[in-house]
């Protein structure tokens, strides 16, 4: 028999009838969407052991860009939305979120899934890729200028464009606000799937957790996660300087602490500026052949300083890869001279 | 206020903050050097909103009125 195209009814009718369906088979990596490829415990990221670039500590980055939408905001997305699903907010709604990028790429995968409008609200300085994907995947995009909340917090104003959409008396409820930086699903993303995959991973021996501040999510859930196993379980949060330009990450005193974040969990803040941030970047692109973000630099950078007999077993997060960052890292190569 | 003629409008009644301050900036962009915009909003905050905004984008606040829950705004866009 030659190749059909048939219905997908049909096909699937002629399934049934002989027997043989191929479903989904996730041992041999098949797959019936692409929503199954997101991470959780049957199916983690990688961790991938720093072995140039670390100075002594053994330390482990988990890949958070082998998500199917390129990042660690894939967790995040699947269960912000699920959870608006669960309490019945999602019923008939677009959807507008604040993002610098990748919960956006994220959401706007899973919202061109089912059909739901997306707004994104991003802030300045977002790479141009990023703006482009999210475009590709069909969500309205609307850049916020600094100077756009000239009265409050100016770093904040795509969080605030986003909560007037969602809650103007004009829009009559037509906009979901999944809110990343407020939601318990985003700590549970991590709680549930995030942590524990780093402790199986390591098979427990896991001593040191280091990831960035951003909507806190990660480092919320996946430390509370480690302190329940093991309260000796240091947790290392990365925050870059006032005025960073590290997309993904925060500065605290800068931007309103998101109100999911629980210090509580948190052992130590290690302070990054950009330009050692970057330099590890070039490093792990270099010498690790890790094709990593920028936040990614940050964070092996911070790991690259820990004291390699009390940190033990570290695990950092890469949150998303360069692949996305080509525009931002031209200006270090530009820096680096034209070729002979 | 009323003597000043206006170019164009914009109706950002029922929008909360920076939404208006967003679709103003929009707006702008579309006008000529010299030309006159008229926004209308419902949201307090807009009464501190928009005299930064325009000093901060070099244009001018011609007009800044509260009447009974309505704020309206002249802005004259500005050479860059």
């Amino acid at each position: 028999m030659g190749v059909t195209t048939a219905l997908p009814g049909r096909t699937n009718a002629r399934r049934r009838r002989t027997g043989s369906p191929l479903g989904p088979d996730p041992e041999r990596r098949r797959y019936g969407g692409v929503r199954e490829l997101i991470a959780g415990l049957r199916n983690p990221t990688p961790l991938v052991r720093l072995n140039r670039v670390a100075g002594g500590v053994d330390a482990y980055l988990k890949l958070e860009w082998m998500n199917p939408f390129g990042s660690i905001k894939d967790r995040t997305a699947h269960y912000l939305l699920e959870g608006l699903r669960r309490r019945g907010e999602l019923d008939g709604r677009e959807l507008v979120e604040a993002t610098s990028g990748n919960t956006g790429i994220a959401l706007a995968a899973l919202a061109a899934l089912e059909g739901i409008p997306l707004t994104v609200t991003i802030p300045s300085g977002v790479p141009q890729e990023k703006l482009v994907l999210l475009r590709m995947l069909g969500a309205t995009v609307m850049a916020t200028p600094d100077d756009l909340c000239p009265v409050d917090n100016p770093r904040d104003g795509a969080i605030a464009l986003a909560r007037a959409i969602a809650d103007s008396p004009a829009h009559r409820g037509r906009y979901a606000m999944p809110n990343q930086y407020a939601s318990p699903d985003n700590v549970r993303a991590h709680y549930e799937t995030t942590g524990p995959e780093i402790w199986e991973q390591t098979e427990g021996r896991v001593r040191t957790f280091v990831a960035g501040y951003g909507t806190c999510g990660t480092i919320t859930g996946v430390g509370r996660f480690l302190k329940e196993r093991d309260p000796g379980i240091r947790v290392v949060a990365v925050e870059p300087q006032r005025g960073h330009r590290l997309p993904g990450l925060k500065n605290l005193e800068e931007a309103k602490a998101p109100a999911i974040l629980d210090r509580s969990v948190i052992d130590d803040v290690v302070r990054v500026d950009d330009e050692p941030a970057y330099a590890m970047a070039r490093r792990l692109f270099r010498e690790e052949a890790l094709i990593v973000g920028p936040s990614t630099g940050a964070i092996a950078h911070a790991i690259a300083g820990l004291e390699p007999e009390g940190a033990g077993l570290v695990v950092g997060i890469s949150p998303d890869s360069g692949h996305q960052y080509a525009s931002f890292y031209a200006s270090l190569v530009e820096q680096e001279g034209a070729v002979p | 206020m009323i003597d000043i003629r206006w170019d164009a409008e914009l109706d950002c009644t029922g929008l909360l903050c920076p939404l208006p301050v967003y679709r103003t900036s929009q707006a702008i962009a579309r006008l000529e050097a010299g030309q006159v915009l008229r926004i209308e909003c419902t949201d307090p905050g807009s009464l501190a909103d928009f005299p930064a905004f325009a000093r901060q984008r070099g244009h001018a606040l011609l007009a800044a009125q509260d009447q009974g829950g309505r704020q309206v705004f002249l802005i004259r866009k500005e050479a860059a």
